[in-house]
C-alpha cells in the first residue's frame, strides 16, 4: 500500500481507541513479566519445567474442547430454532439461549452438585454426583453456551437470504444449502462466539475450583491463595496466555480472506422460515431441556437456598447493592462497546497486520486472569496516577478492557454482513467519514450492538476478582453478596442477592434484545 | 441510565436519532464515571478521615460488629473485602501508597505471611495483652477468634462413645469403610493437614493419608456440601470446623424442619483433630491513622463484641471473660482443645501441598 494512502487512512478517532485499547490491555502483560523475573533463576527453571504443567496444559485444553463441543450442540440448534423457524413463543426460545449467562459460574457448580449424586433432588434419575472434569465440563456449558448463541443468532437474522435463493435455483436440496451456503457464512460468527468460550473456560476459577479439576487458572488461584506467592502465578499465567496467542493466531488464519456481506442489492428481505412440522415435538423438547437445565436447574436451587436457615439477610443493603452493580455496569457496557467499534471496524474495513492485531490484543486482555489484571492496575495507577486509585472510573475502565472481547464479536459480526458499498456512496455524496459510517454501516449494526452491550452488562454484573480489588472503598455489588454469604454457607442470606442479580441480567436481556428484527434494517 | 438504555435502542423508526441518543447516552455516562471520579477524591474528608479495614473475613460476619463500632466510637470505618490472598497480594503491590490501616485476616497463615513481608507493625502490649489464650509469637497481630477442627458426625448411625479419640486413629476404623467425607482441596483442611506435618512429622502424616485413602473417603469441595451429603445419608462422619455444624444446627429461626442428623464430636485435649484456626487483625506499616486502628482492634477484644461474635458468627471468643451461647465450650475447656503449637507455622503450606498432590488429593 502506497505512503500517501496510508496517512491518509490514519484517523485519531479510530486510532486513538485502540492505542487505548492496546496499552491497557499490555500493561497487565508487562506487570506479569516484571513479576515473573523477580524469582531466580534456577527456582525458575524449576517450576516452568514441572511436569505438572503438561497435565495443567492437557486438562485445560480437554475442558475446553469439551465445552466448547457441548456449546456448540446447544447453540445451533437453538439459533436456528429461534430464528428460522415457526416454532411458536420465539422471544422465549431467545430467553433460554441467553439467560444461562445471568447465571454466575459457581451459583451453576452449586446447583449441578446439589441436584446430582444420590442424594440430589434429581436423585430419581441415577446420575453421579457431578465433580473432575465431567462436573466442570456440565456447569461450564450450560452458562457459557449464549456466548455462542447470541453470535449466531445475529448472524442467522443477518444473513443475506438472496444467496440461498441462488443456490436453490441451482438445484441445491435444503440440507446442501445449509451445509454449503448457511453454515460457512455463519464461520465468523461461531469463531468470535467460540474465541470467548475457550477463553472464558481457560480463565475460568469459580466453576473449576468447586468441581475440583486443575486447569492453569485453578493453579494460578491456588498460588495466590495457598502459598501467597506472585511468582509461579506469574509464570502460569504467561503460560495461559501463550496458549491464548495460540488459539488468536489460529482463529485468524481460519478467517483470513473471507467475505460474508450481503451480495444482492436492494432491500434486504427476511429469511425464508422452515416448518417445523413433525420436528415440532423434540425442537420443543430440545428448548425445554435446555431451558431446564440452564435456567431452572440454577433458580430453584436459589429459591431454596431462600428457605433455608443461614441467618438473616439485610433487604436495604439489596437496593445499595442493586444500585453499586448498575453504576459500574452500565457505564462499562457503553465503554467496552464504544471502544469495541473502531477496534472491530478496523479490523474488518481496514484489515492490515496493525488492526487485525490491535484486535487480537484486546482478547488477550480477556484471557489475563482477572486477579493478575487488576493487581497489574494497581500496581501502574498507584506509580502514574494515583489519584484515581479506588474510583469508580478507574473500576469502569478496568471493566471495559477486561471484557472489550466480547462487545468485539457481535460487532465484528454485523461488519462482515454490512456492506461498505452503502458507505462508500454516502461517501461520494459528499459525506464525510464519520458521517457516512454513522448514516451507511451504524445503522446495519444495531442488533451487533444490542448483544455487545448485553454480554458485558452480564459479565460485569457477575464479575468478583476485579470488583474485589478496584472498586472504590464501601462498594457492594450483587455478586459480592452472594459470594460473600454463600462462602460461609449464609444461603438463606446469599438468595436474596442472586436472585436479584439474576432478575436484573433477565430485565437487561429483554430490553436489549426485546426486537428480534433488531439486527434488521429494511 | 436505564432510560438512556431504553432510548438508545427502543426507538425503532429512525436510525439517525438512534445514533444520537446511544451517543448521548455514551456521553451521560462518561459525565457520570468522571464525576464519581472527582467526588470521591473529596468526598469522605470532612469528618475526620475514616479507618480502613481490608478484611479477609466475609461481609456478613464483619458489618455488625463495624456498625457497633462506628456507633460506641463515633470512627467511621470503611471496609475493602476479599479473600486473604486478593488482600495480600492487593496491599504488597500497593506498597507505601496503601491506603488501609489495618487488615483483618481469615487465617493465622495470611497473617504470618502479612507479617513476613513486612507489612505489619508491632502491636503494643495493651493490645497483645487483652486476650487470655491463642497470641502469636511474633506480636504483630492479635488473634480475635478461633475455630477449631472436629468431627462430624451422624447421631441417627453411630454414637458417639463409638467415635475415635484422636484423629490419628481414623485410618485403623475399618468401620468407617467408604463412611468418611473430607474436603483435601479446602484450606482449613489444609491447615489440619500443615499442623500434623509440624507435630506427627511427614512420615506419620504421609501414612495418615494413605490409611484414610484405603478406606474410601468421599472427597468434597467445601463443607457445606459435605454436611449437606451427611444430612442425606451419604456419609456418616467428616472431618470439618466447629462453626459449619453449628450453622446447620443453630443457623436461623425457622429450623430445617426436625432435628438435621448432624452432630460435633471433639478429640481428647491436646488432639492434632482439634487444631484450634485463629482469626486476627494486624496494623499496617502505612497506617495513617494508628489510634483508631488500634481502637478498632481494642473494640474487637471487648467483652461485648467477643460475645456478639460468639453469638451471632458462632466462633470461640479469644476473651476468656466474654459470654458464650450454651453450645458452645466454656472458655477454658475449648482453650484446651487445641495441640501445643505455634500458628505462625502454618505458613508452610507448601509442603503440604506437595504432599497431598503427591497423594493424587489436588
Amino acid at each position: 500500500m502506497p505512503v500517501a494512502r496510508r496517512l491518509h487512512d490514519f484517523r485519531w478517532y479510530l486510532w486513538g481507541p485502540v492505542a487505548f485499547v492496546a496499552l491497557g490491555v499490555l500493561l497487565p502483560l508487562g506487570y506479569l513479566v516484571l513479576r515473573a523475573f523477580q524469582g531466580n533463576a534456577s527456582e525458575l527453571a524449576e517450576l516452568v519445567f514441572r511436569i505438572r504443567n503438561l497435565k495443567l496444559l492437557g486438562n485445560t485444553l480437554g475442558l475446553a474442547a469439551g465445552v466448547l463441543l457441548l456449546t456448540s450442540v446447544i447453540a445451533f440448534p437453538l439459533a436456528w430454532l429461534a430464528t428460522r423457524t415457526n416454532i411458536k413463543g420465539r422471544p422465549l426460545v431467545t430467553l433460554v439461549g441467553v439467560l444461562p449467562l445471568a447465571v454466575p459460574g459457581y451459583v451453576m457448580a452449586y446447583a449441578l452438585m446439589a441436584s446430582t449424586g444420590p442424594s440430589g433432588l434429581l436423585s430419581g434419575l441415577h446420575l453421579p454426583r457431578s465433580s473432575g472434569f465431567t462436573g466442570a465440563w456440565l456447569a461450564l456449558g450450560l452458562y457459557t453456551f449464549p456466548y455462542l448463541f447470541l453470535n449466531l443468532r445475529a448472524a442467522l437474522l443477518g444473513l443475506d437470504p438472496s444467496l440461498e435463493d441462488a443456490a436453490r435455483s441451482l438445484g441445491y436440496s435444503n440440507r446442501e444449502v445449509a451445509r454449503r451456503v448457511v453454515l460457512p457464512q455463519l464461520r465468523p460468527a461461531f469463531f468470535a462466539g467460540a474465541l470467548l468460550i475457550v477463553l472464558h473456560v481457560l480463565g475460568d476459577f469459580g466453576v473449576v475450583s468447586l468441581m475440583r479439576f486443575e486447569t492453569f487458572s485453578y493453579a494460578i488461584y491456588l498460588q495466590y491463595a495457598a502459598a501467597f506467592d506472585r511468582v509461579y502465578a506469574a509464570w502460569l499465567a504467561l503460560m495461559l496466555l501463550s496458549m491464548t496467542v495460540m488459539i488468536l493466531l489460529l482463529e485468524m488464519r481460519l478467517l483470513r480472506g473471507r467475505h460474508f456481506e450481503r451480495a444482492g442489492t436492494g432491500a434486504n428481505r427476511h429469511a425464508p422460515i422452515s416448518t417445523l412440522g413433525r420436528y415440532a415435538l423434540p425442537a420443543y423438547g430440545f428448548v425445554g431441556l435446555v431451558g431446564m437445565a440452564g435456567i431452572v436447574l440454577p433458580l430453584s436451587t436459589v429459591i431454596y437456598w431462600l428457605g433455608r436457615g443461614g441467618g438473616q439477610g439485610r433487604w436495604g443493603n439489596l437496593v445499595n447493592a442493586l444500585l453499586d452493580s448498575c453504576s459500574a455496569a452500565l457505564p462499562a457496557a457503553f465503554l467496552a462497546t464504544a471502544l469495541a467499534l473502531p477496534v472491530a471496524y478496523l479490523s474488518v474495513r481496514k484489515p492490515t497486520r496493525p488492526s487485525r492485531v490491535a484486535e487480537r490484543i484486546a482478547y488477550l486482555g480477556y484471557a489475563t486472569p482477572p486477579l493478575a489484571f487488576a493487581l497489574a492496575l494497581i500496581f501502574f495507577t498507584l506509580r502514574s496516577a494515583p489519584f484515581l486509585y479506588q474510583t469508580l472510573g478507574l473500576l469502569i475502565v478496568a471493566y471495559a478492557l477486561h471484557f472489550l472481547a466480547e462487545a468485539i464479536g457481535p460487532i465484528r459480526s454485523a461488519l462482515y454482513q454490512a456492506p461498505a458499498r452503502i458507505q462508500e456512496a454516502a461517501r461520494n455524496l459528499g459525506r464525510s467519514p464519520v458521517r457516512a459510517f454513522f448514516e451507511g454501516t451504524f445503522p446495519l449494526l444495531r442488533g451487533g450492538i444490542g448483544a455487545s452491550m448485553t454480554l458485558v452488562f452480564l459479565s460485569v454484573l457477575k464479575e468478583l476478582p476485579i470488583t474485589f480489588l478496584l472498586s472504590p472503598l464501601g462498594f457492594r455489588t450483587l455478586a459480592m453478596g452472594v459470594w460473600s454469604a454463600a462462602g460461609e454457607s449464609l444461603f438463606s442470606i446469599a438468595a436474596p442477592y442472586a436472585l436479584v442479580l439474576i432478575l436484573t441480567s433477565s430485565a437487561i436481556v429483554w430490553l436489549l434484545l426485546r426486537d428480534p428484527r433488531a439486527s434488521r434494517i429494511r | 441510565m436505564a432510560g438512556c438504555v431504553l432510548s438508545g435502542l427502543n426507538l425503532n423508526s429512525q436510525s439517525i436519532r438512534e445514533m444520537r441518543s446511544l451517543l448521548t447516552a455514551l456521553a451521560l455516562s462518561f459525565i457520570l464515571a468522571l464525576a464519581a471520579c472527582t467526588s470521591e477524591t473529596d468526598g469522605p474528608e470532612a469528618d475526620g478521615e475514616p479507618l480502613v479495614v481490608y478484611s479477609g473475613r466475609k461481609s456478613v460476619l464483619v458489618d455488625p460488629l463495624v456498625e457497633q463500632f462506628t456507633a460506641a466510637t463515633g470512627i467511621a470505618v470503611e471496609v475493602r473485602y476479599g479473600s486473604d490472598a486478593e488482600l495480600l497480594a492487593a496491599l504488597q503491590e500497593e506498597g507505601d501508597a496503601s491506603p488501609a490501616d489495618l487488615f483483618w485476616g481469615n487465617t493465622a497463615g495470611a497473617l504470618s505471611a502479612a507479617g513476613e513481608a513486612g507489612l505489619l507493625t508491632s502491636l503494643p502490649d495493651s493490645i497483645l495483652s487483652k486476650p487470655d489464650s491463642y497470641a502469636p509469637s511474633s506480636g504483630l497481630w492479635a488473634p480475635i477468634t478461633v475455630r477449631f477442627r472436629v468431627m462430624a458426625y451422624d447421631p441417627s448411625r453411630v454414637t458417639p462413645e463409638f467415635l475415635p479419640t484422636s484423629v490419628m486413629e481414623i485410618p485403623n476404623n475399618e468401620a468407617f469403610r467408604g463412611q468418611i467425607g473430607w474436603t483435601p482441596t479446602y484450606s482449613s483442611f489444609q491447615d489440619f493437614i500443615t499442623a500434623m506435618v509440624e507435630i506427627q512429622g511427614e512420615e506419620a502424616t504421609r501414612e495418615w493419608i494413605e490409611g484414610v485413602k484405603a478406606l474410601e473417603p468421599k472427597a468434597y469441595p467445601s463443607n457445606t456440601p459435605m454436611l449437606e451429603a451427611m444430612m442425606a445419608g451419604e456419609i456418616t462422619v467428616g472431618l470439618t470446623n466447629h462453626y459449619y455444624i453449628l450453622r446447620v444446627l443453630y443457623g436461623s429461626d425457622e429450623n430445617l424442619g426436625s432435628d438435621p442428623p448432624v452432630a460435633s464430636h471433639h478429640f481428647a485435649a491436646g488432639d492434632t483433630g482439634n487444631l484450634a484456626l485463629v482469626t486476627g487483625a494486624g496494623l499496617l506499616n502505612t497506617s495513617s491513622q494508628p489510634d483508631k486502628a488500634l481502637a478498632f482492634i481494642s473494640y474487637l477484644l471487648t467483652q461485648d463484641a467477643q460475645a456478639f461474635a460468639a453469638e451471632t458468627v458462632r466462633e470461640y471468643p479469644v476473651v476468656r471473660s466474654a459470654a458464650v451461647p450454651d453450645y458452645l465450650l466454656p472458655f477454658d475447656e475449648a482453650a484446651a482443645l487445641g495441640p501445643e503449637f505455634d500458628f505462625e507455622r502454618l505458613r508452610n503450606l507448601e509442603r503440604t501441598l506437595d504432599l497431598l498432590r503427591e497423594q493424587g488429593l489436588l
